[in-house]
């Protein structure tokens, strides 16, 4: 019996539905963003300059972590490339002794022979 | 779609746009499969599918004001969804394995046929690298082809083709003999 | 020992830098090698994508001359991936994982390039390379010692005698053709 995979995958993949208040957790969600803007927001035009100095301040302290974590995140990756290569080279050291072990004669006396 | 259907969804796209909440939890619940799902496929774990779908559709909501159209809409959600998929899964702890015991991605609407094969199928795809993984879900879960795919993922054509060639091989490998690929048919009609 | 190379070692070096295929074969599925890293007392499991590889390369410092080989080195490669077993005694490996892989390099693309067997020192090592169009794609080794297992892919091109102009460097083996005496 041959079955069709590429007809079991779409039958396996149908989508699944999400938990149970999904739609609505969104839609709270939302809402809390409108509350926190409606409240930074007041009747006013005039932004207290203590708030507007913190504002500053986030903004910063979140670009100065993005930094970080960019800058973490590639070292790390430089870490595992030279790690990388370290193993590949090691490997192909392996082969290249292998190598060059039988292409050794067996016996010192045939050298030459 | 039906004209009348079409007019119903592009007014569901308009009036979210101008505030409407209704209107915008109208379209989440008209997306929300498809973006649960795929993440739900990417990254194999309910809590953190739904943290992610969370973040998808709270994106949406502020990129509104630049959607098209509901198709426009649809393929920003799966290119937001596979792509922060891949980046958290980058994140992760490297030796996580995936649980095989568990399956989360169970349909809403099974489709019929054997549910422990389509089991194993899902769980074979989890253990897939995640650019492969997103390759086989945007083509059978989302029916995509190669070039909407590589669109989606902002990959080459032919690396796509690759992903599928050798995932649909390794695939096939794991799960043993009789299974052949529709573009190749073999053996006679299914019994 | 048992020596089969399908196409002289030095030829390797020659292979270095071939212009890369569009196509982005060359890349393995690896299985996740459960049962191997359930016996190992370390593992090494690394996984760059060409993102990744070039965010690391964003971190090599062009000033140093070792960052600026292993820059050179990996100019053409749009990904590696390692996957690294060590033991605590000699250990047979299961072969289910492993075929999964031989498997994929008994396709056509996949070209065996080196095997080399230790009867003395029980070492296998494999070395495979994948052309597509006349170019490679791809690079594999798959290396079986007593207390160690490696797998290792590279896809796109390595320059290889970039790699051995970084030997002595970062703990990079030194690999010489020369007889050792």
């Amino acid at each position: 019996m041959t079955i069709d995979l590429e007809k079991q995958l779409r039958d396996a993949l149908r989508p699944a539905a999400p938990p149970e208040g999904f739609a609505e957790r969104i839609a709270a969600r939302i809402e809390a963003v409108r509350l926190r803007r409606r409240r930074l927001s007041p009747p006013f035009v005039w932004v207290p300059a203590a708030l507007a100095a913190s504002l500053v301040l986030g903004f910063v302290a979140l670009h100065q972590w993005e930094l970080r974590r960019e800058q973490q995140q590639g070292l790390q990756a430089r870490r595992e490339l030279i790690e990388a290569l370290r193993v590949t080279g090691e490997k192909l050291d392996l082969a290249y002794r292998g190598v060059s072990d039988a292409s050794r004669p067996a016996n010192p006396d045939d050298a030459g022979t | 779609m039906t004209d009348g259907a079409a007019c119903a969804v592009t007014d569901l796209l308009s009036e979210a746009r101008s505030g409407d909440r209704a209107a915008f939890a109208g379209l989440v619940r008209r997306h929300q499969r498809a973006v649960y799902s795929l993440a739900l496929r990417m990254l194999w774990d309910q809590h953190k599918a739904e943290d992610l779908a969370q973040d998808v559709f709270m994106q949406l909501y502020r990129k509104l004001a630049h959607m098209q159209s509901d198709a426009h809409v649809a393929s920003w959600l799966r290119k937001v969804t596979t792509h922060l998929a891949i980046d958290r899964l980058r994140q992760e702890p490297r030796y996580e394995l995936v649980p095989l015991e568990a399956d989360p991605g169970v349909p809403a609407e099974p489709a019929g046929g054997d549910p422990l094969l389509q089991r194993r199928l899902r769980a074979l795809l989890a253990q897939l690298p995640p650019p492969a993984r997103a390759v086989l879900l945007l083509r059978y879960q989302e029916d995509l082809d190669p070039v909407e795919i590589a669109s989606t993922l902002d990959m080459p054509v032919n690396t796509v083709k690759s992903h599928l060639k050798r995932s649909l091989s390794s695939l096939r490998e794991q799960l043993g003999e009789g299974f052949e690929s529709a573009a190749a048919p073999e053996g006679g009609p299914i019994t | 020992m048992k020596v089969r190379p399908r196409i002289p070692v030095l030829v390797l070096a020659s292979l270095a830098l071939l212009p890369v295929a569009r196509a982005a074969d060359g890349q393995l599925t690896l299985p996740d090698f459960k049962e191997l890293e359930g016996k190992a007392s370390e593992s090494v499991n690394i996984t760059l994508d060409s993102s990744l590889i070039a965010l690391a390369t964003r971190f090599l410092d062009a000033g140093k001359p070792n960052d600026a080989a292993v820059r050179q080195a990996i100019g053409g490669v749009r990904g590696i991936y390692v996957r690294n077993f060590t033991f605590d005694t000699n250990f047979a490996y299961p072969k289910e994982e492993v075929d999964q892989v031989r498997k994929q390099l008994s396709l056509p693309d996949w070209q065996p390039l080196v095997h080399v067997h230790s009867q003395k020192d029980h070492n296998d090592v494999d070395i495979y390379v994948c052309i597509e169009q006349g170019k490679a794609s791809g690079l594999a080794i798959i290396a079986s010692e007593p207390r160690q297992f490696t797998i290792v892919n590279i896809v796109g091109s390595i320059d290889l005698q970039k790699l051995h102009a970084l030997e002595g460097s970062f703990g990079i083996p030194k690999v010489s053709l020369e007889d050792k005496k």
